[in-house]
Protein backbone atom coordinates (compact mmCIF):
# COMPACT_ATOMS: atom_id res chain seq x y z
CA UNK A 1 0.00 0.00 0.00
CA UNK A 2 1.16 3.64 -0.37
CA UNK A 3 0.71 5.67 2.76
CA UNK A 4 1.55 9.50 3.61
CA UNK A 5 1.74 10.64 6.48
CA UNK A 6 2.02 14.54 7.16
CA UNK A 7 2.67 15.10 3.33
CA UNK A 8 4.06 18.51 2.75
CA UNK A 9 4.85 20.03 -0.09
CA UNK A 10 6.42 24.33 -1.15
CA UNK A 11 7.48 25.72 -3.94
CA UNK A 12 9.42 28.87 -2.41
CA UNK A 13 7.00 30.36 -0.69
CA UNK A 14 3.36 28.31 -2.30
CA UNK A 15 2.30 25.91 0.05
CA UNK A 16 0.95 22.90 -2.36
CA UNK A 17 0.39 20.61 0.15
CA UNK A 18 -0.42 20.63 3.82
CA UNK A 19 -0.16 17.93 6.12
CA UNK A 20 -1.76 15.25 3.88
CA UNK A 21 -2.70 11.70 4.99
CA UNK A 22 -3.38 9.57 2.41
CA UNK A 23 -3.72 5.41 1.70
CA UNK A 24 -3.74 3.88 -1.31
CA UNK A 25 -4.32 0.00 -0.68
CA UNK A 26 -3.84 -2.77 -3.34
CA UNK A 27 -6.69 -4.12 -5.24
CA UNK A 28 -9.04 -0.91 -5.60
CA UNK A 29 -9.50 2.55 -7.10
CA UNK A 30 -8.56 5.79 -4.91
CA UNK A 31 -9.75 9.00 -5.85
CA UNK A 32 -8.41 12.16 -5.58
CA UNK A 33 -10.28 15.06 -6.05
CA UNK A 34 -10.05 19.01 -5.90
CA UNK A 35 -10.28 21.96 -7.90
CA UNK A 36 -7.49 23.37 -9.82
CA UNK A 37 -4.78 23.97 -8.14
CA UNK A 38 -5.63 21.83 -5.13
CA UNK A 39 -2.50 19.75 -5.28
CA UNK A 40 -3.49 16.96 -6.76
CA UNK A 41 -0.19 16.79 -9.40
CA UNK A 42 2.33 17.78 -7.18
CA UNK A 43 0.73 14.79 -4.46
CA UNK A 44 0.74 12.36 -7.52
CA UNK A 45 4.21 13.57 -8.79
CA UNK A 46 5.86 12.88 -5.03
CA UNK A 47 4.54 9.60 -4.93
CA UNK A 48 6.38 9.26 -8.76
CA UNK A 49 9.70 10.19 -7.14
CA UNK A 50 9.06 13.01 -9.89
CA UNK A 51 9.15 16.09 -6.50
CA UNK A 52 10.83 15.03 -2.75
CA UNK A 53 8.11 16.37 -0.41
CA UNK A 54 9.44 19.61 2.35
CA UNK A 55 8.26 17.13 4.88
CA UNK A 56 6.12 14.08 6.00
CA UNK A 57 6.99 10.42 5.15
CA UNK A 58 5.54 9.01 1.96
CA UNK A 59 6.10 4.71 1.61
CA UNK A 60 5.64 2.75 -1.71
CA UNK A 61 4.67 -0.87 -0.88
CA UNK A 62 6.93 -0.14 2.68
CA UNK A 63 9.74 1.51 0.25
CA UNK A 64 10.88 4.93 0.64
CA UNK A 65 11.23 7.59 -2.41
CA UNK A 66 13.56 9.34 -0.75
CA UNK A 67 16.04 6.65 -0.01
CA UNK A 68 15.01 4.40 -2.18
CA UNK A 69 14.18 5.92 -5.60
CA UNK A 70 14.83 3.14 -7.83
CA UNK A 71 13.02 0.30 -6.16
CA UNK A 72 10.44 2.66 -6.06
CA UNK A 73 10.15 3.80 -9.53
CA UNK A 74 10.56 -0.11 -10.75
CA UNK A 75 6.98 -0.89 -8.67
CA UNK A 76 5.13 2.53 -9.89
CA UNK A 77 4.22 3.97 -12.91
CA UNK A 78 2.59 7.52 -14.11
CA UNK A 79 -0.18 8.04 -16.70
CA UNK A 80 -0.98 11.73 -17.10
CA UNK A 81 -3.94 12.66 -19.89
CA UNK A 82 -2.38 14.92 -23.00
CA UNK A 83 -0.89 13.21 -25.67
CA UNK A 84 2.77 14.64 -25.59
CA UNK A 85 4.45 11.56 -23.48
CA UNK A 86 5.35 9.66 -26.23
CA UNK A 87 7.77 9.74 -29.14
CA UNK A 88 6.40 11.11 -32.67
CA UNK A 89 8.83 9.46 -34.30
CA UNK A 90 9.12 5.97 -33.76
CA UNK A 91 5.73 3.99 -33.93
CA UNK A 92 3.86 2.62 -31.41
CA UNK A 93 5.46 -0.64 -30.89
CA UNK A 94 8.68 1.08 -30.64
CA UNK A 95 7.76 3.57 -27.82
CA UNK A 96 6.63 0.62 -25.70
CA UNK A 97 9.84 -1.06 -26.79
CA UNK A 98 12.21 1.65 -25.93
CA UNK A 99 10.06 2.54 -22.32
CA UNK A 100 10.62 -1.42 -21.61
CA UNK A 101 14.46 -1.48 -21.75
CA UNK A 102 14.68 1.66 -19.51
CA UNK A 103 12.14 -0.66 -17.16
CA UNK A 104 14.35 -3.42 -18.15
CA UNK A 105 11.64 -5.82 -18.51
CA UNK A 106 13.03 -9.24 -19.66
CA UNK A 107 12.93 -9.69 -23.35
CA UNK A 108 10.91 -12.80 -23.24
CA UNK A 109 8.39 -10.88 -21.12
CA UNK A 110 8.13 -7.29 -22.89
CA UNK A 111 7.66 -9.16 -26.52
CA UNK A 112 4.48 -10.28 -25.91
CA UNK A 113 3.32 -7.72 -23.13
CA UNK A 114 3.79 -4.89 -25.72
CA UNK A 115 1.09 -6.47 -28.59
CA UNK A 116 -0.79 -7.47 -25.68
CA UNK A 117 -1.00 -3.62 -24.38
CA UNK A 118 -1.20 -2.36 -28.11
CA UNK A 119 -4.28 -4.66 -28.32
CA UNK A 120 -5.75 -3.51 -24.86
CA UNK A 121 -6.03 -0.03 -26.09
CA UNK A 122 -7.21 -1.05 -29.46
CA UNK A 123 -3.97 0.07 -31.20
CA UNK A 124 -2.81 -3.11 -32.26
CA UNK A 125 -3.70 -2.32 -36.31
CA UNK A 126 -1.84 0.78 -35.68
CA UNK A 127 1.19 -0.42 -34.08
CA UNK A 128 3.62 -0.04 -37.00
CA UNK A 129 2.56 3.63 -37.72
CA UNK A 130 4.43 6.13 -36.31
CA UNK A 131 3.02 8.34 -33.67
CA UNK A 132 3.36 11.39 -35.24
CA UNK A 133 0.00 10.20 -37.60
CA UNK A 134 -1.99 8.87 -34.82
CA UNK A 135 -4.82 10.92 -33.65
CA UNK A 136 -4.75 12.87 -30.58
CA UNK A 137 -7.08 10.11 -28.65
CA UNK A 138 -4.36 7.50 -30.10
CA UNK A 139 -1.23 9.13 -29.34
CA UNK A 140 -3.00 9.25 -25.61
CA UNK A 141 -3.90 5.51 -25.35
CA UNK A 142 -0.29 4.61 -26.26
CA UNK A 143 0.84 6.83 -23.80
CA UNK A 144 -1.55 4.81 -21.32
CA UNK A 145 0.22 1.64 -22.64
CA UNK A 146 3.20 2.84 -21.47
CA UNK A 147 2.22 2.86 -18.14
CA UNK A 148 1.99 -0.45 -17.97
CA UNK A 149 4.57 -1.57 -19.53
CA UNK A 150 6.60 -2.12 -16.21
CA UNK A 151 3.41 -3.81 -15.02
CA UNK A 152 3.52 -1.75 -11.90
CA UNK A 153 2.07 -2.30 -8.65
CA UNK A 154 0.63 1.20 -8.16
CA UNK A 155 -0.61 3.04 -10.76
CA UNK A 156 -0.92 6.53 -10.44
CA UNK A 157 -3.51 8.20 -12.88
CA UNK A 158 -3.36 12.09 -13.19
CA UNK A 159 -6.65 12.90 -15.74
CA UNK A 160 -6.14 9.73 -17.93
CA UNK A 161 -8.88 10.65 -19.77
CA UNK A 162 -8.36 13.94 -20.36
CA UNK A 163 -9.35 14.77 -24.13
CA UNK A 164 -10.43 11.26 -24.92
CA UNK A 165 -14.04 10.82 -26.67
CA UNK A 166 -16.91 8.98 -25.01
CA UNK A 167 -16.24 5.33 -25.93
CA UNK A 168 -13.07 5.34 -25.49
CA UNK A 169 -13.09 6.97 -21.83
CA UNK A 170 -15.45 3.93 -21.06
CA UNK A 171 -12.58 1.40 -22.33
CA UNK A 172 -10.60 3.18 -20.33
CA UNK A 173 -12.43 2.80 -17.24
CA UNK A 174 -13.12 -0.53 -17.62
CA UNK A 175 -9.43 -1.27 -17.96
CA UNK A 176 -8.50 0.69 -14.78
CA UNK A 177 -11.79 -1.11 -13.13
CA UNK A 178 -9.88 -4.38 -14.35
CA UNK A 179 -6.77 -3.16 -13.07
CA UNK A 180 -7.88 -2.68 -10.03
CA UNK A 181 -9.51 -6.45 -9.80
CA UNK A 182 -6.35 -8.07 -10.50
CA UNK A 183 -4.74 -6.24 -7.25
CA UNK A 184 -3.13 -3.49 -8.14
CA UNK A 185 -3.09 0.01 -6.12
CA UNK A 186 -4.82 2.47 -8.30
CA UNK A 187 -4.74 6.40 -7.55
CA UNK A 188 -6.72 8.44 -9.67
CA UNK A 189 -7.59 11.81 -10.43
CA UNK A 190 -10.23 13.32 -12.63
CA UNK A 191 -12.44 16.29 -13.28
CA UNK A 192 -14.86 13.90 -14.38
CA UNK A 193 -16.88 12.43 -11.31
CA UNK A 194 -19.14 10.59 -12.68
CA UNK A 195 -15.97 8.63 -13.47
CA UNK A 196 -14.60 8.60 -10.14
CA UNK A 197 -18.08 7.64 -8.86
CA UNK A 198 -18.35 5.19 -10.54
CA UNK A 199 -14.54 3.73 -10.13
CA UNK A 200 -13.17 4.83 -6.63
CA UNK A 201 -13.54 2.79 -3.45
CA UNK A 202 -12.54 5.42 -1.52
CA UNK A 203 -12.05 9.13 -2.17
CA UNK A 204 -10.12 12.09 -1.01
CA UNK A 205 -11.06 15.49 -1.53
CA UNK A 206 -8.24 18.04 -0.97
CA UNK A 207 -8.44 21.80 -1.71
CA UNK A 208 -5.85 24.46 -1.10
CA UNK A 209 -3.83 21.15 -0.23
CA UNK A 210 -5.76 20.65 2.38
CA UNK A 211 -7.45 17.20 3.27
CA UNK A 212 -11.36 18.26 3.49
CA UNK A 213 -12.67 14.83 3.51
CA UNK A 214 -12.35 11.58 2.82
CA UNK A 215 -15.17 8.24 2.35
CA UNK A 216 -16.97 6.26 -0.34
CA UNK A 217 -18.86 8.66 -2.82
CA UNK A 218 -22.21 8.07 -1.31
CA UNK A 219 -20.09 8.94 2.38
CA UNK A 220 -18.94 12.04 0.85
CA UNK A 221 -22.27 12.92 -0.34
CA UNK A 222 -23.67 12.49 2.69
CA UNK A 223 -20.96 14.71 4.73
CA UNK A 224 -21.57 17.80 2.15
CA UNK A 225 -24.88 18.06 3.51
CA UNK A 226 -26.44 18.29 0.32
CA UNK A 227 -30.10 16.84 -0.26
CA UNK A 228 -32.01 15.25 -2.97
CA UNK A 229 -33.90 17.72 -4.57
CA UNK A 230 -37.71 17.08 -5.92
CA UNK A 231 -39.33 19.28 -8.30
CA UNK A 232 -42.89 18.83 -9.29
CA UNK A 233 -44.17 20.13 -12.69
CA UNK A 234 -47.32 21.68 -12.47
CA UNK A 235 -49.79 22.09 -15.04
CA UNK A 236 -50.83 25.61 -14.49
CA UNK A 237 -49.47 27.52 -11.64
CA UNK A 238 -52.43 29.03 -9.47
CA UNK A 239 -51.61 31.39 -6.62
CA UNK A 240 -53.43 29.11 -4.07
CA UNK A 241 -50.51 26.32 -5.30
CA UNK A 242 -47.88 28.74 -5.26
CA UNK A 243 -49.26 30.20 -1.61
CA UNK A 244 -49.64 26.04 -0.36
CA UNK A 245 -46.15 25.21 -1.84
CA UNK A 246 -44.49 28.45 -0.06
CA UNK A 247 -45.97 27.63 3.71
CA UNK A 248 -45.00 23.62 3.46
CA UNK A 249 -41.29 25.12 3.48
CA UNK A 250 -40.08 28.56 3.14
CA UNK A 251 -37.18 27.01 1.29
CA UNK A 252 -39.11 25.69 -1.45
CA UNK A 253 -38.34 27.72 -5.29
CA UNK A 254 -41.06 28.46 -7.74
CA UNK A 255 -39.70 28.45 -11.35
CA UNK A 256 -40.98 30.12 -14.05
CA UNK A 257 -43.45 27.28 -15.85
CA UNK A 258 -44.76 26.23 -13.19
CA UNK A 259 -42.14 23.98 -11.42
CA UNK A 260 -42.02 23.93 -7.28
CA UNK A 261 -38.26 23.19 -6.14
CA UNK A 262 -37.23 21.62 -2.48
CA UNK A 263 -34.00 20.57 -1.17
CA UNK A 264 -33.75 19.25 1.86
CA UNK A 265 -33.14 16.01 4.23
CA UNK A 266 -36.01 13.25 4.54
CA UNK A 267 -38.15 12.24 2.07
CA UNK A 268 -40.58 15.11 1.32
CA UNK A 269 -41.97 14.32 -2.07
CA UNK A 270 -44.84 12.61 -0.88
CA UNK A 271 -45.43 15.05 0.98
CA UNK A 272 -45.00 18.36 -1.06
CA UNK A 273 -47.09 16.29 -3.45
CA UNK A 274 -50.04 15.83 -1.75
CA UNK A 275 -50.17 19.64 -0.61
CA UNK A 276 -49.46 20.68 -3.94
CA UNK A 277 -52.57 18.57 -5.08
CA UNK A 278 -54.82 19.52 -1.66
CA UNK A 279 -54.54 22.74 -3.23
CA UNK A 280 -55.92 22.11 -6.45
CA UNK A 281 -52.89 21.85 -8.45
CA UNK A 282 -52.63 19.20 -11.20
CA UNK A 283 -49.29 17.49 -11.64
CA UNK A 284 -47.14 17.30 -15.00
CA UNK A 285 -44.01 15.74 -13.42
CA UNK A 286 -42.34 14.52 -10.38
CA UNK A 287 -38.25 14.49 -10.40
CA UNK A 288 -36.28 13.30 -7.56
CA UNK A 289 -32.85 14.08 -7.98
CA UNK A 290 -30.01 12.58 -5.71
CA UNK A 291 -27.00 14.67 -5.12
CA UNK A 292 -23.81 13.70 -7.37
CA UNK A 293 -20.65 13.84 -6.24
CA UNK A 294 -20.21 17.27 -8.22
CA UNK A 295 -22.64 18.92 -5.87
CA UNK A 296 -20.57 17.60 -2.32
CA UNK A 297 -17.20 19.01 -3.78
CA UNK A 298 -18.73 22.28 -4.82
CA UNK A 299 -20.11 22.28 -1.34
CA UNK A 300 -16.81 20.79 0.47
CA UNK A 301 -14.88 23.48 -1.12
CA UNK A 302 -17.23 26.46 -0.36
CA UNK A 303 -16.51 25.63 3.39
CA UNK A 304 -13.47 25.79 5.55
CA UNK A 305 -11.92 22.40 6.09
CA UNK A 306 -12.84 23.03 10.42
CA UNK A 307 -16.42 23.12 9.49
CA UNK A 308 -16.18 19.28 7.81
CA UNK A 309 -13.93 17.65 10.16
CA UNK B 1 25.63 -4.15 -17.04
CA UNK B 2 23.21 -6.15 -19.14
CA UNK B 3 20.60 -2.88 -18.30
CA UNK B 4 23.19 -0.56 -19.52
CA UNK B 5 23.25 -1.78 -22.86
CA UNK B 6 19.38 -2.40 -23.22
CA UNK B 7 19.35 1.16 -22.60
CA UNK B 8 22.28 2.16 -25.48
CA UNK B 9 19.98 -0.34 -27.63
CA UNK B 10 17.00 1.78 -26.79
CA UNK B 11 18.21 5.07 -27.07
CA UNK B 12 20.20 3.81 -30.66
CA UNK B 13 16.72 3.46 -31.87
CA UNK B 14 15.59 6.62 -30.75
CA UNK B 15 18.43 8.52 -32.43
CA UNK B 16 17.87 6.53 -35.50
CA UNK B 17 14.44 7.66 -35.95
CA UNK B 18 15.25 11.25 -34.80
CA UNK B 19 18.64 11.09 -37.15
CA UNK B 20 17.03 9.24 -40.22
CA UNK B 21 13.46 10.81 -39.82
CA UNK B 22 14.07 13.18 -42.79
CA UNK B 23 15.53 12.11 -45.75
CA UNK B 24 17.93 14.95 -46.00
CA UNK B 25 20.16 13.93 -43.46
CA UNK B 26 22.71 12.85 -46.18
CA UNK B 27 23.42 17.13 -46.42
CA UNK B 28 24.31 17.05 -42.90
CA UNK B 29 26.13 13.90 -43.07
CA UNK B 30 28.35 14.01 -45.42
CA UNK B 31 27.31 17.22 -48.42
CA UNK B 32 27.65 19.90 -45.63
CA UNK B 33 31.13 18.89 -44.06
CA UNK B 34 32.55 18.12 -47.47
CA UNK B 35 31.27 21.81 -48.49
CA UNK B 36 33.50 23.30 -45.20
CA UNK B 37 35.94 21.15 -46.11
CA UNK B 38 36.33 22.49 -49.48
CA UNK B 39 35.74 26.01 -48.47
CA UNK B 40 38.61 25.65 -45.88
CA UNK B 41 40.76 24.31 -47.88
CA UNK B 42 40.37 26.76 -50.97
CA UNK B 43 40.88 29.85 -48.66
CA UNK B 44 44.23 28.41 -47.27
CA UNK B 45 45.41 26.85 -50.32
CA UNK B 46 46.97 30.29 -51.37
CA UNK B 47 49.14 29.90 -47.95
CA UNK B 48 51.45 27.96 -49.92
CA UNK B 49 52.73 30.59 -52.39
CA UNK B 50 53.50 32.97 -49.19
CA UNK B 51 57.14 32.89 -49.28
CA UNK B 52 58.28 31.74 -45.73
CA UNK B 53 55.59 29.81 -44.97
CA UNK B 54 58.09 26.46 -45.04
CA UNK B 55 59.38 27.46 -41.85
CA UNK B 56 56.21 28.99 -40.27
CA UNK B 57 54.11 26.04 -41.25
CA UNK B 58 55.56 23.71 -43.30
CA UNK B 59 52.42 21.55 -43.62
CA UNK B 60 50.82 24.52 -45.59
CA UNK B 61 53.35 24.04 -48.34
CA UNK B 62 52.40 21.27 -49.41
CA UNK B 63 48.13 21.10 -50.85
CA UNK B 64 47.93 17.40 -49.90
CA UNK B 65 48.91 17.81 -46.74
CA UNK B 66 47.14 20.81 -45.93
CA UNK B 67 43.95 18.88 -47.01
CA UNK B 68 44.64 15.96 -45.04
CA UNK B 69 45.18 18.76 -41.60
CA UNK B 70 41.69 20.03 -42.58
CA UNK B 71 40.00 16.74 -43.23
CA UNK B 72 41.39 15.41 -39.40
CA UNK B 73 39.68 18.77 -38.58
CA UNK B 74 36.45 18.16 -40.15
CA UNK B 75 36.23 14.74 -38.94
CA UNK B 76 36.80 16.04 -35.09
CA UNK B 77 34.69 18.68 -35.36
CA UNK B 78 32.04 16.45 -37.31
CA UNK B 79 32.53 13.92 -33.89
CA UNK B 80 32.05 16.59 -31.17
CA UNK B 81 29.12 18.64 -33.25
CA UNK B 82 27.09 16.17 -33.63
CA UNK B 83 26.97 15.84 -29.73
CA UNK B 84 26.29 19.33 -29.60
CA UNK B 85 23.23 18.74 -31.95
CA UNK B 86 21.74 15.70 -29.96
CA UNK B 87 22.12 17.37 -26.98
CA UNK B 88 20.07 20.36 -28.46
CA UNK B 89 17.69 17.91 -29.64
CA UNK B 90 17.54 16.64 -25.98
CA UNK B 91 16.00 19.43 -24.71
CA UNK B 92 12.85 18.95 -26.98
CA UNK B 93 11.99 16.23 -24.88
CA UNK B 94 11.54 18.66 -22.14
CA UNK B 95 8.09 19.96 -24.46
CA UNK B 96 7.31 17.27 -25.33
CA UNK B 97 7.28 15.69 -21.96
CA UNK B 98 9.13 12.55 -22.27
CA UNK B 99 11.96 14.33 -20.31
CA UNK B 100 10.36 13.24 -17.07
CA UNK B 101 9.06 9.59 -18.30
CA UNK B 102 12.89 8.97 -18.28
CA UNK B 103 13.55 10.39 -14.58
CA UNK B 104 10.48 8.42 -14.04
CA UNK B 105 11.65 4.99 -15.33
CA UNK B 106 14.53 3.34 -12.83
CA UNK B 107 17.17 4.17 -15.50
CA UNK B 108 20.45 4.90 -14.23
CA UNK B 109 20.60 8.36 -15.36
CA UNK B 110 24.18 8.68 -16.74
CA UNK B 111 23.69 5.79 -18.61
CA UNK B 112 20.85 7.25 -20.40
CA UNK B 113 22.80 10.71 -21.26
CA UNK B 114 25.63 8.80 -22.12
CA UNK B 115 24.04 6.42 -24.35
CA UNK B 116 21.70 9.32 -26.43
CA UNK B 117 25.35 10.92 -27.27
CA UNK B 118 26.86 7.87 -28.39
CA UNK B 119 23.40 6.71 -30.65
CA UNK B 120 23.65 9.95 -32.04
CA UNK B 121 27.56 10.11 -32.83
CA UNK B 122 27.72 6.80 -34.25
CA UNK B 123 24.68 7.48 -36.77
CA UNK B 124 25.99 11.27 -37.42
CA UNK B 125 29.63 10.49 -38.36
CA UNK B 126 29.84 6.67 -39.79
CA UNK B 127 29.32 8.23 -43.56
CA UNK B 128 31.85 11.24 -43.21
CA UNK B 129 33.93 8.73 -41.22
CA UNK B 130 34.66 6.09 -44.22
CA UNK B 131 34.51 8.77 -46.75
CA UNK B 132 37.30 10.51 -44.75
CA UNK B 133 38.99 6.94 -44.20
CA UNK B 134 38.66 6.23 -47.83
CA UNK B 135 40.08 9.67 -48.85
CA UNK B 136 42.99 9.23 -47.15
CA UNK B 137 43.47 5.69 -48.39
CA UNK B 138 42.90 7.18 -51.87
CA UNK B 139 45.46 9.97 -51.50
CA UNK B 140 47.90 7.65 -49.94
CA UNK B 141 48.78 11.03 -47.55
CA UNK B 142 48.43 9.19 -43.84
CA UNK B 143 51.84 8.41 -41.95
CA UNK B 144 50.98 6.36 -39.35
CA UNK B 145 53.81 4.36 -37.84
CA UNK B 146 51.83 1.02 -37.31
CA UNK B 147 48.43 -0.27 -37.81
CA UNK B 148 47.38 -0.06 -34.40
CA UNK B 149 47.76 3.82 -34.48
CA UNK B 150 43.76 3.95 -36.34
CA UNK B 151 42.42 2.21 -33.48
CA UNK B 152 44.16 5.13 -31.11
CA UNK B 153 42.65 7.67 -32.99
CA UNK B 154 39.35 6.24 -33.28
CA UNK B 155 39.15 5.73 -29.41
CA UNK B 156 40.86 9.56 -29.03
CA UNK B 157 38.06 11.20 -30.78
CA UNK B 158 35.17 8.45 -29.55
CA UNK B 159 35.65 8.23 -26.06
CA UNK B 160 36.14 12.64 -25.39
CA UNK B 161 33.28 12.90 -27.32
CA UNK B 162 31.26 10.58 -25.86
CA UNK B 163 32.45 12.18 -22.35
CA UNK B 164 31.77 15.27 -23.61
CA UNK B 165 28.16 14.73 -25.17
CA UNK B 166 27.29 13.13 -21.81
CA UNK B 167 28.70 16.38 -20.08
CA UNK B 168 26.57 18.53 -22.40
CA UNK B 169 23.14 16.52 -22.20
CA UNK B 170 23.40 16.29 -18.62
CA UNK B 171 24.04 20.56 -18.55
CA UNK B 172 20.91 21.15 -20.92
CA UNK B 173 18.56 18.92 -19.21
CA UNK B 174 18.46 21.45 -16.50
CA UNK B 175 18.65 24.54 -18.60
CA UNK B 176 16.25 26.47 -20.36
CA UNK B 177 19.37 28.25 -22.58
CA UNK B 178 19.71 25.39 -24.92
CA UNK B 179 19.91 27.78 -27.88
CA UNK B 180 22.71 29.80 -26.47
CA UNK B 181 25.00 27.17 -25.68
CA UNK B 182 23.98 25.69 -29.56
CA UNK B 183 25.46 28.88 -31.06
CA UNK B 184 28.43 29.51 -28.63
CA UNK B 185 29.55 25.82 -29.43
CA UNK B 186 29.60 26.47 -32.95
CA UNK B 187 31.71 28.82 -34.68
CA UNK B 188 33.86 29.21 -31.85
CA UNK B 189 34.90 25.30 -31.75
CA UNK B 190 35.72 25.77 -34.88
CA UNK B 191 38.33 28.24 -34.44
CA UNK B 192 39.33 27.95 -30.15
CA UNK B 193 39.91 23.73 -30.93
CA UNK B 194 42.20 24.64 -34.00
CA UNK B 195 40.08 22.97 -36.67
CA UNK B 196 41.28 24.58 -39.45
CA UNK B 197 44.39 26.57 -38.28
CA UNK B 198 46.84 25.15 -36.20
CA UNK B 199 46.74 26.20 -32.72
CA UNK B 200 50.11 27.56 -32.26
CA UNK B 201 48.78 30.33 -34.82
CA UNK B 202 46.03 31.63 -32.13
CA UNK B 203 46.25 34.39 -30.03
CA UNK B 204 47.50 33.14 -25.81
CA UNK B 205 43.94 33.78 -24.66
CA UNK B 206 42.40 32.26 -27.36
CA UNK B 207 44.54 28.79 -27.10
CA UNK B 208 43.83 28.88 -23.12
CA UNK B 209 40.13 28.94 -24.21
CA UNK B 210 40.13 25.90 -26.46
CA UNK B 211 42.90 23.91 -23.96
CA UNK B 212 39.16 22.89 -22.56
CA UNK B 213 37.37 21.79 -25.06
CA UNK B 214 38.37 18.10 -25.76
CA UNK B 215 37.95 18.75 -29.43
CA UNK B 216 41.38 20.13 -29.25
CA UNK B 217 43.21 17.52 -28.03
CA UNK B 218 41.70 15.02 -29.73
CA UNK B 219 42.83 17.01 -33.03
CA UNK B 220 45.83 16.65 -31.71
CA UNK B 221 46.17 12.96 -31.04
CA UNK B 222 44.50 12.36 -34.40
CA UNK B 223 46.69 14.73 -36.49
CA UNK B 224 49.88 12.90 -34.24
CA UNK B 225 49.54 9.37 -35.56
CA UNK B 226 47.90 10.48 -38.94
CA UNK B 227 50.04 12.98 -40.17
CA UNK B 228 53.44 12.64 -38.61
CA UNK B 229 53.51 9.63 -37.49
CA UNK B 230 53.89 9.39 -34.07
CA UNK B 231 53.18 6.46 -31.81
CA UNK B 232 51.51 5.80 -29.10
CA UNK B 233 54.69 6.46 -26.65
CA UNK B 234 55.47 9.80 -28.79
CA UNK B 235 51.74 10.89 -28.07
CA UNK B 236 51.50 9.65 -24.32
CA UNK B 237 51.24 12.93 -22.59
CA UNK B 238 48.19 13.82 -25.51
CA UNK B 239 46.78 10.46 -24.57
CA UNK B 240 47.01 11.17 -20.86
CA UNK B 241 45.83 14.53 -21.12
CA UNK B 242 42.74 13.77 -22.92
CA UNK B 243 42.08 10.67 -20.46
CA UNK B 244 42.10 12.89 -17.90
CA UNK B 245 39.78 15.53 -19.61
CA UNK B 246 37.75 12.60 -20.50
CA UNK B 247 37.34 11.71 -16.98
CA UNK B 248 37.00 15.06 -15.63
CA UNK B 249 33.98 15.48 -18.39
CA UNK B 250 32.51 12.62 -17.48
CA UNK B 251 32.40 13.34 -13.43
CA UNK B 252 30.93 16.88 -14.07
CA UNK B 253 28.07 15.23 -16.41
CA UNK B 254 27.00 12.76 -12.77
CA UNK B 255 27.39 15.54 -10.65
CA UNK B 256 25.30 17.95 -12.64
CA UNK B 257 23.08 15.24 -13.34
CA UNK B 258 23.00 14.72 -9.44
CA UNK B 259 22.36 18.13 -8.92
CA UNK B 260 20.08 19.18 -11.64
CA UNK B 261 17.99 16.33 -10.17
CA UNK B 262 17.69 17.18 -6.68
CA UNK B 263 17.00 20.17 -7.52
CA UNK B 264 14.39 19.14 -10.18
CA UNK B 265 12.86 17.60 -7.59
CA UNK B 266 13.07 20.16 -5.21
CA UNK B 267 11.42 22.73 -7.72
CA UNK B 268 9.18 20.80 -10.01
CA UNK B 269 10.79 22.39 -12.81
CA UNK B 270 11.16 19.29 -14.88
CA UNK B 271 8.05 19.58 -16.00
CA UNK B 272 7.80 23.17 -16.33
CA UNK B 273 8.58 24.69 -20.04
N1 LIG C 1 6.72 23.60 -10.05
C1 LIG C 1 5.93 24.45 -9.38
N2 LIG C 1 6.42 25.62 -8.92
C2 LIG C 1 5.63 26.46 -8.23
N3 LIG C 1 4.34 26.26 -7.93
C3 LIG C 1 3.79 25.11 -8.36
C4 LIG C 1 4.55 24.16 -9.11
N4 LIG C 1 3.73 23.12 -9.40
C5 LIG C 1 2.53 23.41 -8.87
N5 LIG C 1 2.56 24.60 -8.24
C6 LIG C 1 1.44 25.23 -7.52
O1 LIG C 1 0.96 24.33 -6.55
C7 LIG C 1 -0.46 24.32 -6.53
C8 LIG C 1 -0.97 22.92 -6.77
O2 LIG C 1 -0.75 22.58 -8.11
P1 LIG C 1 -1.14 21.17 -8.74
O3 LIG C 1 -0.62 21.14 -10.12
O4 LIG C 1 -0.70 20.10 -7.82
O5 LIG C 1 -2.74 21.26 -8.75
P2 LIG C 1 -3.81 20.25 -9.33
O6 LIG C 1 -4.70 19.88 -8.21
O7 LIG C 1 -3.16 19.15 -10.07
O8 LIG C 1 -4.61 21.18 -10.33
P3 LIG C 1 -5.28 20.86 -11.76
O9 LIG C 1 -6.63 20.31 -11.45
O10 LIG C 1 -5.37 22.20 -12.39
O11 LIG C 1 -4.40 19.92 -12.48
C9 LIG C 1 -0.91 25.34 -7.55
O12 LIG C 1 -1.19 26.53 -6.88
C10 LIG C 1 0.28 25.51 -8.45
O13 LIG C 1 0.34 26.82 -8.95
MG1 LIG D 1 -3.13 18.56 -12.09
Amino acid sequence: MIETVHLRKEFGTKVAVHDLNLTVPLGRVTGLLGLNGAGKTTTIKILATLLRQTSGTVSVGGLDPVRQPRAVRRRINLIAGGERMVYARMTGRENLWYFGQLYDVPGRVLRPRVAELLDLVGLAEAADTRVERYSRGMAQRLSIARGLVNDPDYLLLDEPTLGLDAPIARDLRRVVAALAERGKGVLLTSHYLAEVEQLCAHVYVIGDGRHLAEGTPAELVAQSGCHRTVRVAVVELTPRVEAAARAFAPAVRIAPGGVVELSGPGDVAGALTSTIIEAGGALKGLEIAEPTLEDAILALNDRPAAVIA
Amino acid sequence: MRHAARIFRAEALKQHRRVFGSKLVVFSMLIWPLLTLAQSYYTLRPLAATPGIAERWPLAADPERLLAFLATGALGFTFFFSLVQSAWHFTFERQTGTLELLFLSPANRLVVVVANGFGALVQNVWLFACFAVAGFTLFDVARVAHLGMYAVVFLALLVPAVAWGALLNSLLIFSRDAAFLYTLLDDPMWFAAGVRLPTFALPGWLRAAGSVLPLTGSLVVVRGALLDGRGVGELAGELAALAVLSAVLLLTAVAALRLGEARARRTGQLGLF
